[in-house]
């Protein structure tokens, strides 16, 4: 897990439509913190700040350490929306992390030796079924993602988290044995092999011909 | 192309597109996607152009989705018709695409081919597009 990143945020005393879109025109981003048995806090952060740790990856399992006019909060995000044509953010939630506390947090999924796996070499498509599994995690040991090891693998195979090696200390919040990754067959490849079959089948046919 | 299997009325008003889109506006399969940015009437003929175009690009390897799907009949009357005499037979399937909406998604390639393969789908639309990507985990 990474350190924890300090953000600072002022409150806001106004919410709403209007005050969040005055807020968004002065170049900040309306955000929440809220959980861990206390009252909601609507703080306003800089947009172009946010916007830049949002694409800057692995956003949503770093632990931040917010500071509202000298008060700090340790929050996770929980979610952003983002402007549907733009894709600039719009508002951040953030929940409340207390220590020792178990959170639900999407990790990502990262997979590896897919150069030197035999079923992707061979044209097969590695097609992800599940890009983020929910686990639950300390709030102090947030991976950052879960390795998938490809090697081995063949065209047709499936991937189950059964097979993958979790962080210690984590447990997928889903109780069945479910698919992460599959090696699928892409749609072309009957059809290539068999013009290629075709061609060579030609070729020793004009070959033939030839030496008759 | 695409088509509806059945349908419950044959003909349907015109309608106009208003707003942005509310669902559809984030890559949910792919890694690489096309996302509509004006509001548009997308037929059926242009989905698949598009499509073929992107898989020819592809070399038919990795995959693609079509998030959207034409099931809005459009009538129109035959040329030399005087005006009246009701609405005219469904001539084809369209889809009506509001701004945001992800439009085709791809995986399983490189980026530059990703970006060249929706290029290409892109042109045979009738709809300004924007090429986007998962943002990175």
């Amino acid at each position: 897990m990474t350190a924890a990143k300090q953000l600072k945020a002022v409150a806001r005393d106004r919410v709403g439509k209007g005050a969040a879109r005055a807020l968004r025109r002065n170049g900040q981003l309306p955000a929440v913190i809220y959980g861990d048995g206390k009252a909601a806090a609507p703080i306003a952060l800089d947009a172009n700040m946010m916007n830049r740790l949002i694409y800057a990856g692995g956003f949503m399992t770093t632990i931040f350490e917010v500071e509202v006019d000298g008060k700090t909060h340790r929050v996770i995000p929980r979610d952003f929306a983002l402007d549907p044509v733009k894709d600039f953010p719009l508002h951040i939630d953030f929940l409340r992390v207390a220590a020792g506390q178990t959170l639900t947090v999407d990790v990502p999924v990262h997979f590896i030796n897919g150069e030197t796996s035999p079923g992707i070499k061979n044209g097969g498509v590695l097609n992800v079924v599940r890009h983020t599994v929910e686990l639950e995690v300390p709030a102090d040991r947030i991976p950052e993602s879960i390795q998938v090891d490809l090697a081995g693998t063949q065209m047709g195979d499936s991937i189950h988290i059964s097979s993958v090696t979790l962080p210690q200390g984590t447990k997928p919040t889903i109780d069945r044995d479910f698919t992460v990754a599959t090696i699928a067959t892409p749609a072309g490849l009957g059809a290539a092999v068999e013009a290629e079959e075709a061609a060579v089948a030609e070729a020793q046919k004009a070959e033939a011909e030839k030496s008759e | 192309m695409l088509s509806p299997k059945k349908t419950k009325f044959r003909k349907q008003f015109k309608g106009r597109i208003h707003g942005v889109a509310k669902g559809g506006t984030d890559l949910n399969f792919g890694q690489y996607g096309l996302k509509a940015l004006d509001p548009e009437r997308v037929n059926a003929r242009e989905i698949e152009a598009a499509r073929r175009a992107i898989t020819r690009e592809m070399k038919r390897m990795g995959r693609v989705w079509i998030r959207i799907f034409p099931d809005v009949p459009v009538s129109s009357k035959p040329t030399e018709v005087r005006m009246g005499k009701g609405k005219g037979a469904p001539e084809f399937w369209a889809c009506r695409v509001k701004p945001g909406r992800i439009m085709f998604e791809i995986d399983g390639v490189s980026e530059e081919i990703a970006r060249e393969a929706l290029r290409l789908g892109a042109a045979k639309l009738s709809v300004r597009t924007r090429f986007v990507q998962r943002i990175a985990e």
